[in-house]
């Protein structure tokens, strides 16, 4: 523990460790001093000279080295002649700062005089009016009135627009520069910058395209003024009009809180609508931060939108070859039928972005008949996690030196931008990164130890660690013992076993399932046999592609590889939150009786016979269980549309209907059976799910000058549930069963081999409704090595007939020297029929006339 | 296609050996002279290429141009007149000789020929207080101080600047 130290405040006497800032030292006391350019998540510039504050320290004896004493025994203190920066200045054994002064009075009114010489005051039409701390600050220290002259000010464009996403305006900016500051110490994106100096200073990119980072909405709640907003909630509401509600980020598995802004508007015909998404205060997990996927991929939730995004509002029956409205009743008595006569011959697909409780439901009903379940995923090792980990109390910031963090299969920056940037920042404290890729991604400019392997060898290249390590298992195939050779490998597998802790985080890049299957178990037994299981801050973390698969597998649910086959042969088939004819129309052919339950029309509701609509989540209550297998509840946002019910509610009412005992009214009622039948979950209820503790730093509340517009945590932080290991119980070595496919074998008649890869913002159901984002989101593509373009004469942009998994599609041909030869990458959810590593045949299209 | 490197890759070479490998970063002010040299100003390709040679952001090369005042990024006459009319310089006639010279040349302050041969501008202290009037020539072959001036001495340099004779300088300063 850090030396303590002792220092008076206006009057009260505070200890802190050493090296608080004295601004920190003073928000710990509950005592204000403003500030517009410090931020504590950033390093301190005192460029804005607004925390002026007096500070006096001891005098000491130079001869003694003793402090020297007051006649009535205090010690005597000094103070400086000038005002100092309190966000500068670090606390010192009894300092005495005050803040409370005519001087300090004086310097703060002369600092926001001066502040406001170039600001324009045009609060009534700004979107930060009322919540803004320079308006705050103005009203609690300003002067009443300026000496400078209004028709004097700086006048500069108002509507620059500096991406597609954020726009500023010149006029308002106090270049404290926490914007800049942000994307460069925090994301490390620098893409803006400042331009000219003194009055002149503006806010710039020069960077192609623009502001064009994942985590630029973040400098609109960190900026102190109006002059960075997003083109989302730009001129939407006044921050007085909003409502807020808790939730939960639905996009990813790290589950970042988020607080849904609402008000009720006579634009949207009087409805409560959700105007923006902010950041929620979770320093466990997204700290105050959100990427801008969260931010602004949201109205999926709103229906409206083209094509397949219009939200179902009642319940379809086929009749006559037709899908009819029918009544609840009606629909729900056709499907409890059908379920009743199927009763072993149900097969229920369900989707990872559905909540604990509906996922429980539904395992609930299909085993109350016999029938059997299935999660619509290409990952697999949910299980291992829950038995190696991660264990309880894992943070991100708490990793430093002596931490081993390694990442495979994964391109955290794109999968998932928090822990991207957590990874980062637990690097920059030391702790130790290897990235294994088959591709160099941007996680590895942080990275001590770089694994590069084929695409196919995933699962090897661990294995070829663990073996590195101690020859447990002399019988390895043969891509193993070729990698295992690499002595970057070995460096890396020294590096992670001495470790003091060691994570790791396994994604999908390149796998299907069967790979998936084998890169967790090979991974589980990397941590075991490191022992780096059943404590905090060690253990496994699976990159989903969804918010809640990681719930899901808690509560039961399982992929298949034999999934097509399966979903042929059942007699009923369930089809939960997922879309699997519109991801590959070859699994169109559906069994004897389809019921889609879904937000929308997708192609598969399309073939159903039944199809039940469903509140989106922003509409009810649930919880989702994160890649951290952190349990976190969402609340309503919005009431629910008429004629809507939950997906628990409406899995619920069928087994009502067929005398199954499952609670369909509250989910908070679902979570009480969580947690009596599923071990994992022993002892949680939404109650335990929303309690909080005091977080650092202090955000929200009243003074948004000092952490941004984030929101401060009152409905809950969640719990993190303890793996298997933690709790006492023997983890077994396993080995996985080597897909004895090579590459070579794998690819196509040309050479090829398909290798799937996924995109922070793609085509997905769930974000494209989004139109704000599109202009992100390229057509159509696969990337390929340019030396493989060149043998099959394809230049940079030709557009493709792409022949995969015996769909043939159209994508544009991206040139890039990372693809390894041989491969070409086509990214998930762009429109593209990949699932895992597939032999795929490229051609140049055909110019159609129109 | 990095024009930049392709024209000028022995001299980048040697630029960028004097630094750390690791901080390449460190030689972005030596090839903005350089670019700048090369167009009379910095071009945004040029900043684009400069980002690229030193693994940083377009932006961030940018910021350095609009913080320096000696980095320009407007095209402008070949040769910058820069005529210091600081207080002391103002005392000894700096600014009737900058309204003198301009008048002479038929343009405002801040203007170029129309031949594109010279730009006048007024500057901060230039640390010749003492020999004013007095102005530096900035172009692509340098800087030189030009002391003690007149509008007559200044026309006549600038005439021979205009007939492409080198102003060699004549005053020690650098």
């Amino acid at each position: 523990m850090a030396k303590q130290v002792t220092l008076t405040i206006d009057g009260k006497q505070v200890t802190v460790p050493e090296g608080t800032l004295i601004v920190d030292a003073a928000k710990k006391a509950g005592i204000d001093v403003p500030v517009f350019c410090y931020h504590p998540k950033m390093e301190p510039v005192g460029m804005c000279r607004m925390c002026l504050v007096e500070i006096g320290r001891p005098v000491i004896d130079r001869a003694t080295g003793q402090v020297v004493k007051e006649a009535d025994g205090s010690p005597k203190v000094q103070f400086g002649p000038k005002l100092e920066t309190a966000c500068t200045t670090p606390v010192s054994e009894g300092m005495v700062v005050v803040g409370a002064s005519e001087k300090v009075k004086a310097g703060r009114e002369d600092i926001l005089e001066f502040l406001l010489t170039s600001h324009p005051l045009d609060c009534p039409i700004c979107d930060k009016g009322g919540e803004c701390p320079l308006q705050d600050l103005t009203m609690g220290f300003g002067p009443g009135e300026s000496r400078f002259i209004f028709d004097e000010k700086m006048r500069m464009d108002k509507h620059v627009p500096l991406g597609e996403l954020i726009y500023l305006d010149r006029e308002r900016c106090i270049q404290c520069g926490r914007c800049v500051r942000f994307q460069s110490e925090i994301a490390d994106d620098p893409v803006i910058g400042f331009y000219q100096r003194g009055r002149s200073l503006e806010i710039v990119t020069f960077s192609e395209p623009g502001f064009d980072s994942y985590f630029s909405g973040n400098t609109t709640d960190i900026c102190p003024v109006g002059a960075l907003t997003t083109a989302d909630f730009r001129f939407g509401a006044r921050p007085w009009e909003l409502n807020n509600a808790a939730s939960i980020c639905s996009q990813c598995p790290v589950g970042c809180n988020i607080t849904f802004n609402t008000r009720r508007e006579a634009r949207s015909g009087g409805r409560m609508v959700i105007k923006r998404v902010m950041p929620r205060q979770n320093e466990a997990v997204n700290e105050i931060w959100i990427c801008d996927k969260g931010r602004f991929a949201y109205h999926f939730t709103e229906g409206g939108g083209s094509g397949n995004s219009e939200r179902l509002t009642q319940p379809l029956v086929r009749k006559n070859g037709e899908l009819a409205p029918v009544s609840w009743d009606e629909a729900l008595q056709v499907v409890a039928e059908r379920f009743r006569q199927a009763g072993s011959g149900l097969l229920t697909l369900a989707g990872g972005r559905l909540s604990n409780e509906d996922l429980f439901n539904l395992r609930q009903l299909t085993q109350g008949l016999g029938g059997q379940t299935a999660l619509y995923t290409q990952m697999a090792g949910g299980d291992l996690v829950a038995q190696v980990g991660v264990g309880q109390g894992t943070n991100f910031a708490d990793m430093g030196a002596g931490s081993a963090i390694l990442v495979v299969a994964s391109d955290l920056h794109e999968e998932a931008p928090i822990w991207y940037l957590r990874i980062k920042q637990a690097v920059e404290r030391g702790a130790m990164l290897i990235v294994a890729g088959a591709r160099p991604t941007r996680l590895e400019k942080y990275a001590a130890h770089v694994v590069r392997y084929p695409y196919g060898s995933e699962a090897a290249a661990i294995l070829a660690m663990l073996n590195s390590l101690s020859a447990k298992r002399p019988n390895l195939p043969e891509p193993v013992q070729a990698l295992a050779r690499s002595p970057e490998l070995q460096a890396a597998a020294k590096a992670f076993a001495g470790a003091q802790n060691g994570l790791v985080l396994y994604g999908s890049e390149g796998l299907g399932l069967e790979g998936s299957q084998a890169l967790a178990q090979a991974c589980a037994n990397l941590l075991i046999s490191t022992n780096h299981i059943g404590r905090a801050n060690n253990g496994l973390i699976a990159v989903w592609q969804r918010a809640n698969e990681q719930g899901a597998w808690d509560m039961g649910f399982r992929p298949r590889t034999d999934l097509a086959e399966a979903m042929k042969s059942a007699r009923v088939l369930y089809v939960v939150a997922a879309d699997p004819a519109g991801d590959d129309p070859s699994m169109a052919e559906a069994g004897e009786f389809l019921v889609v339950q879904e937000l929308f029309l997708t192609d598969t509701a399309k073939l159903a016979d039944v199809v039940l609509p469903v509140e989106a989540y922003t509409e009810r209550e649930g919880s989702f269980t994160s890649g951290e297998r952190r349990v976190q509840r969402f609340y309503p946002a919005v009431p629910e549309p008429a004629g809507l019910k939950a997906d628990f509610a409406v899995t619920g009412q069928i087994g009502q209907l067929l005398g199954l005992d499952l609670e369909a009214r509250f989910a908070s009622k679902v979570m009480l059976r969580i947690a009596s039948q599923i071990a994992d979950y022993a002892g949680l209820d939404y109650v335990r799910l929303a309690e909080v503790v005091e977080q650092w730093p202090i955000v929200g509340r009243g003074d948004v000058y000092y952490g941004g517009t984030s929101y401060e945590n009152s409905q809950g932080l969640g719990v993190q549930l303890a793996p298997a290991a933690q709790r006492g119980a023997a983890v077994p070595l396993a080995w996985p069963e080597f897909a004895s496919q090579s590459h070579s074998q794998q690819a196509s008649a040309e050479g090829l081999l398909a290798a799937p890869i996924n995109r922070l913002l793609d085509r997905g159901q769930t974000v494209w409704p989004s139109t704000l984002l599109h202009s992100r989101i390229p057509q159509p593509y696969v990337a390929l090595n340019p030396a493989d373009a060149a043998v099959l004469r394809i230049p940079s942009g030709a557009m493709l007939q792409v022949t995969l998994n015996g769909t043939a599609r159209l994508a544009a041909a991206h040139l890039d020297e990372n693809v390894p030869q041989g491969v070409v990458l086509v990214p998930r959810s762009m429109g593209l029929p990949i699932f895992g590593p597939a032999p795929v045949e490229i051609r140049r299209a055909e110019v159609v006339s129109a | 296609m990095n024009h930049l490197a392709e024209k000028y890759s022995e001299e980048i070479q040697a630029i960028l050996a004097k630094y750390p490998a690791d901080q390449k970063r460190s030689a972005v002010m030596p090839l903005l002279y350089l670019a700048q040299r090369e167009s009379g100003y910095v071009t945004k390709t040029a900043m684009n290429e400069i980002a690229e040679l030193l693994g940083i952001t377009a932006t961030e090369v940018a910021s350095i141009v609009g913080f320096y005042s000696l980095y320009y990024d407007k095209p402008a006459g070949k040769y910058r007149i820069q005529v210091c009319t600081d207080l002391p310089c103002a005392l000894r006639g700096a600014e009737e000789f900058l309204e003198k010279l301009c008048e002479n040349l038929g343009i405002r302050v801040g203007e170029t020929t129309p031949d594109g041969m010279v730009t006048v501008e007024h500057v901060m202290c230039l640390a010749a207080c003492d020999k004013a009037p007095m102005f530096q020539v900035q172009s692509g072959e340098g800087l030189s101080y030009h002391e003690n001036q007149t509008v007559e001495s200044a026309m006549a340099l600038i005439q021979s600047l205009k007939k492409g004779a080198s102003h060699s300088n004549k005053d020690g300063h650098p």
